[in-house]
């Protein structure tokens, strides 16, 4: 899932933090000007390797935190097909994670560093997996409306710049599509069912609204990082595009559901762009930062996993293996 | 053949793959390294498909109710699990121990099941068998790797595998249709199987630097439904969503 | 830490633990190796990617899950990174075809009007005798 559009920490960067050869740089930015592809060991700017690690990077933590609100039902999911979709879908967000650990790990920080990064609270990740996965509706709308969500902004990444972020978001977007499926699957039957489950799925969508508006990051500011950002094709869509053409697509899909939005003001404007009531960006920024509803379980989980078993990787660990940086 | 010595060796077969697989299940999204996360899940996700396939056959040649009624509907003392499968832990020295003691007789009950006069079950055995055949080497790799690593490691695995071998020798509890099962040709029993596992098991534990337990008690009681208290409990949270709205559809 | 909504983190009993150093040591996670996976027989190799692991045996039951659970695979290949000797990117330059260079090009060779002028020769030749 779910690298988000918004990657925390971007606006402190100054634009000029980093002199670079301009002769390099010409030849890097002209390389991305023709659509080619930037390799591991190709010289970068050191604010494009910067700004990818953190991407990157983050985008990792957001699968294997993502894994985690919608365990909460893997051993209750209804039925055969729901129990084995569902720890299906899971272990493929963790594969997400693994194939991203890896391509940022391509850049010079190592999957141990970033872990521990994540531990200790310094790198961030997607606001949405500090909500709590409340009810087995939850999953349908995590697994429809949140994974839609991913997909549009994973489908403009993959054709970002950087080759082993391209390669890794290819797989993903091609499971994401199955995740889809049997998210809006799910959705469907809860919409389509009793009472109690109709009842129970707007419940989710009413809770999970906020966090979606959230999910693309605060209105566009023009600034030259971004600017430059978008020219070195590390930021694909700006939130504002990504979010509009997420809302087109799916406001739709739940409206004809007889299901809607806890929001009076959502509607699409006459120029393709959609207002929406102000949806707290205090709460997302607070979220990010480590004070949702979830955070501290969650890192507390990962946490719990590393410290319980670490005398497995100490049994593994072999110290005369030669640290080498994944080859693509 | 039959039909309800058949149907006694599926159902215990099914209900062995089914807890077993929910208990690997808890390990998704929280194992222990993020490769063997994938691949544990995947051995939970193909446990729980052999579970499926076997209720499915149960419904269509015996017409019982199907899948997810059988799997999700019983009271605890209609299961026919054996206990290793049932119990909990938070340990994944043990979950790696019942994963090797438990998928090796699996992987020589389907190997036998190849040749059971009863068609429809050897066609399954013979279409699953390479599944556990990894599932065989995922465990043997761990159990070579982490019984001889490290002191810690070594006694974590040999603690595991004290406590979880009594349970182990249950696996191989007859049931009350044993020699019928044998008679008719449908399964060669469990007398058989339980000393080709021995066998097989015996040699991997040696080079693994641990050792076989000299106990022969075994946990009994799962195949005829008498369970401990974890099996009550993770069937209440496994059918908690199922319970909460009968009938409906999920 | 409050009773988590997921019975599976409830029953792990975790005590919050806020301070500490980090459970991650330096390379704990083991080499990196390549992936190459074949997925027919008859068909070549391909890469598909990397895993840590802390040994080839390892690294194989892991590349199985991770590379093979979705696509049809016959066999897998993994090798450890370290072992892989790679040109550098900066060097690509190496690999420009030239245009001069027809000679290793199935292009390069252009027999048919040779082919056709023969024949018109030689049937002409038969009809000049007739």
């Amino acid at each position: 899932m779910y690298g988000g559009g918004y990657i925390p920490g971007q606006e402190n960067e100054k634009p000029d933090q980093f002199q670079e050869d301009p002769v390099k740089l010409k030849e890097f930015e002209d390389r991305i000007a023709r659509g080619e592809k930037i390799e591991p060991h190709d010289w970068m700017p050191r604010g494009y390797r910067k700004q990818l690690i953190r991407m990157i990077e983050q985008h990792a933590h957001s699968e294997i935190i993502g894994a985690l609100p919608e365990g909460t039902w893997i051993t209750r999911a209804p039925g055969f097909r729901r129990k084995m979709a569902l720890i299906a879908k899971v272990q493929d967000e963790v594969g997400h994670g693994q194939l991203l650990y890896n391509a940022a790990e391509t850049l010079g920080k190592s999957r141990e560093e970033m872990m521990a990064d994540l531990l200790s609270g310094k790198s961030k990740y997607s606001n949405v997996f500090n909500y709590p996965a409340k009810t087995w509706a939850d999953v349908a709308v995590i697994g429809f409306l949140i994974d839609a969500a991913a997909i549009v902004n994973q489908v403009a990444n993959s054709k970002g710049s950087y080759g082993p972020y391209c390669r890794a978001l290819e797989r993903i977007c091609y499971e994401e599509s199955f995740h889809l499926k049997q998210g809006h699957d799910a959705f469907v039957a809860l919409a389509t069912g009793t009472k109690k489950q109709r009842a129970m799925l707007q419940d989710a969508v009413n809770r999970w609204y906020r966090p979606i508006i959230h999910f693309f990051g605060p209105p566009d500011v023009a600034s030259v990082h971004t600017e430059k950002l978008m020219r070195w094709k590390v930021k694909m869509m700006s939130n504002d595009a990504m979010r509009n053409q997420y809302l087109s697509s799916y406001v739709p899909k739940v409206r004809e559901l007889g299901i809607d939005f806890p929001d009076p003001n959502l509607r699409k404007n006459a120029d393709g762009t959609w207002s929406f009531s102000d949806p707290d960006w205090d709460e997302f920024k607070r979220v990010i930062k480590g004070d949702g509803p979830c955070n501290k379980e969650r890192l507390a989980v990962r946490k719990w996993v590393e410290t319980e078993h670490r005398w497995i990787r100490e049994a593994l660990f072999n110290p005369n293996a030669k640290y080498t940086l994944p080859l693509s | 053949m039959n039909k309800e010595a058949a149907q006694e060796l599926m159902l215990k077969m099914a209900d062995d793959a089914l807890i077993y697989g929910h208990r690997l299940s808890e390990w998704t999204g929280i194992g222990p390294i993020l490769e063997e996360d994938i691949a544990f899940s995947s051995i939970s996700q193909d446990k729980v498909g052999h579970a499926w396939q076997l209720y499915q056959l149960l419904e269509e040649d015996f017409g019982m109710p199907g899948p997810d009624q059988l799997g999700f509907g019983r009271k605890e003392n209609e299961y026919k699990c054996c206990r290793l499968n049932e119990l909990y832990t938070r340990d994944y020295a043990f979950a790696l121990i019942r994963h090797f003691l438990m998928d090796h007789a699996e992987f020589i009950r389907y190997s036998l099941l190849r040749a059971s006069s009863y068609e429809a079950l050897a066609q399954l055995a013979k279409k699953v068998r390479g599944e556990i055949k990894y599932h065989v080497l995922h465990a043997d790799t761990w159990v070579k790797k982490l019984g001889a690593a490290t002191e810690e490691s070594h006694s974590r695995m040999q603690a595991a595998l004290n406590e979880a071998f009594p349970y182990a020798l249950g696996i191989f509890e007859p049931g009350p249709l044993e020699q019928e099962l044998i008679d008719t040709g449908i399964f060669i029993g469990e007398e058989r199987l339980q000393s080709e596992w021995l066998d097989e098991i015996r040699p991997i534990i040696e080079e693994s630097g641990l050792q076989l337990p000299a106990t022969t008690d075994a946990a009994m009681g799962g195949r005829s439904g008498n369970h401990s208290s974890d099996l009550a409990d993770l069937l209440e949270e496994m059918s908690e969503v199922l319970r909460s709205d009968p009938g409906a559809n999920w | 830490m409050e009773k988590s909504l997921d019975p599976r983190i409830a029953r792990l009993n975790i005590q919050r633990n806020e301070e500490g150093a980090s459970p991650i040591g330096k390379h704990e996670y083991g080499e990196s190796f390549e992936v190459f996976v074949q997925s027919r027989r008859g068909k070549q190799h391909v890469h598909a990617g990397t895993v840590h692991a802390s040994d080839p045996g390892m690294a194989l039951i892991f590349a199985k899950e991770q590379f093979g659970r979705r696509q049809h695979c016959v066999n897998m290949w993994v090798v450890a990174t370290s072992e892989i000797f790679a040109f550098q990117y900066a060097d690509s330059d190496m690999f420009e075809t030239v245009p001069e260079k027809l000679h290793r090009e199935p292009g390069g060779y252009k027999v048919r009007d040779k082919i056709e002028a023969y024949r018109k020769k030689i049937s002409q030749q038969k009809a000049d005798k007739s």
